[in-house]
């Protein structure tokens, strides 16, 4: 009897179709200014029109959109503060990752800058080009390096993708077989008993 | 099908754990000894099953396989499909550990659902019959229990018929593939093993 359900059972599950997984994941990275992020369903397709939102440590909704036809979406840092960022991909799918503090860059508003600036302008009487040079240059440098990094930070995500392994699924098929075998154990005790 | 953590509001969390305790108990309390090794079988193929995805548009629907478990195994579904999710959830995170119960309830619900009413076809001499019968299971098994999660996302701030139209027509291949699967499952277990469906 036995053997003929093994039989069957593998009959189920030699029907050819393709395998993944099916949940999907959000991936976020800061570059610069902004915080970049990737959103997939572990068969590695990407959620187009998925929700994101965005909360801050105590809950409070700070802003939203929509991922692109890339699963992408970017956005402004919004606060120094842990950022938890949720997709939601509609029936009843949806992940969450969370951006530490630590991870942001300070914010400095183009407005506060530039009052610095003029500030540095005043309280030096000689000029100060140099000051100005720095703010320009480090500028310049992080933009430079995030367009360089961007491919990689992307490729990095993509290597994230949890993929479905084999043995975690015969596993888990072992623990099926496991624990109805304990519990067959018991029942045939108490009715030999 | 499998819903996530986080996404349902806390009374759906505890009604559909309320269903599960309720439903497994009926399920454990009918188990005779002979059942065990074909709630094995089914638990373990329905544990597998959620891996083999069919690709239906922009997004994906797996096989389900609760209306078959639900034709073979009646009110042991509940026991046998709550083994299956809890390791599919804490092996793939499909589907939250909280949302377990609500996601039994949903899945194990219109299995029950077919094994009331589609189980004295599967009875009956007329392979015809048999094969309707399967078929029946495994299209409505899928359609009841997406029903089932549209109910519940709308309990919790979805507009239910919007999300049951997206949710049916993502699963209508499955329900067609599934149906068929399961007719041909029933008619090969009429055939081998006529006394797994009595």
């Amino acid at each position: 009897m036995i053997t003929r359900d093994i039989r069957n059972f593998v009959l189920i599950i030699l029907f050819p179709c393709f395998i993944f997984g099916h949940k999907i994941n959000i991936f976020a990275t800061v570059e610069g200014n902004k915080i970049f992020t990737q959103s997939y369903a572990s068969d590695g397709r990407k959620i187009k029109g998925g929700i994101i939102e965005v909360y801050d440590k105590s809950g409070n909704k700070l802003l939203s959109g929509v991922t692109d036809s890339l699963g992408e979406f970017s956005f402004v840092i919004p606060k120094k503060d842990d950022l938890k960022i949720v997709i939601i991909g509609g029936m009843g799918h949806r992940a969450e990752t969370i951006v530490p503090a630590e991870d942001l860059p300070e914010i400095v508003s183009p407005k506060m800058e530039r009052a610095q600036t003029s500030q540095n302008k005043e309280s030096s009487k000689s000029p100060s080009r140099a000051d100005i040079d720095t703010v320009v240059i480090r500028r310049l440098i992080e933009d430079a390096i995030d367009r360089r990094l961007h491919p990689v930070i992307k490729i990095i995500a993509e290597q994230k993708k949890e993929q479905i392994r084999f043995t975690d699924v015969v596993g888990g098929i072992g623990y099926i077989f496991g624990i109805v075998g304990i519990c067959a154990y018991f029942m045939g005790k108490k009715r030999n008993a | 099908m499998h819903i996530a953590e986080g996404v349902l509001s806390a009374p759906v969390l505890i009604g559909g754990a309320t269903i599960t305790v309720a439903g497994t108990a009926i399920g454990l309390k009918k188990i005779e000894y002979q059942d065990m090794p074909k709630i094995a079988v089914l638990s373990s193929a329905f544990f597998v099953a959620s891996l083999i995805h069919i690709p239906v548009g922009p997004t994906s629907a797996h096989l389900i396989l609760n209306g078959l478990c639900g034709i073979i195994l009646g009110w042991a579904s509940f026991p046998a499909l709550l083994l299956g999710l809890f390791l599919q959830a804490i092996l793939f995170q499909f589907g939250g550990l909280t949302a377990l119960g609500v996601n039994t309830a949903t899945m194990a619900t219109s299995a029950v659902f077919c094994f009331l009413f589609f189980k004295g076809l599967a009875k009956s001499q007329n392979k015809l019959l048999n094969f309707i019968s399967g078929f029946l299971s495994g299209f409505a098994g899928v359609f009841i229990a997406g029903l089932l999660v549209a109910l519940s996302l709308s309990l919790s701030g979805e507009v239910f018929i919007p999300v049951a139209k997206m949710i049916v027509i993502v699963h209508i291949p499955v329900m067609v593939i599934e149906g068929i699967l399961t007719g041909f499952v029933v008619l090969f277990l009429k055939r081998v093993k006529p006394e797994l469906l009595n």
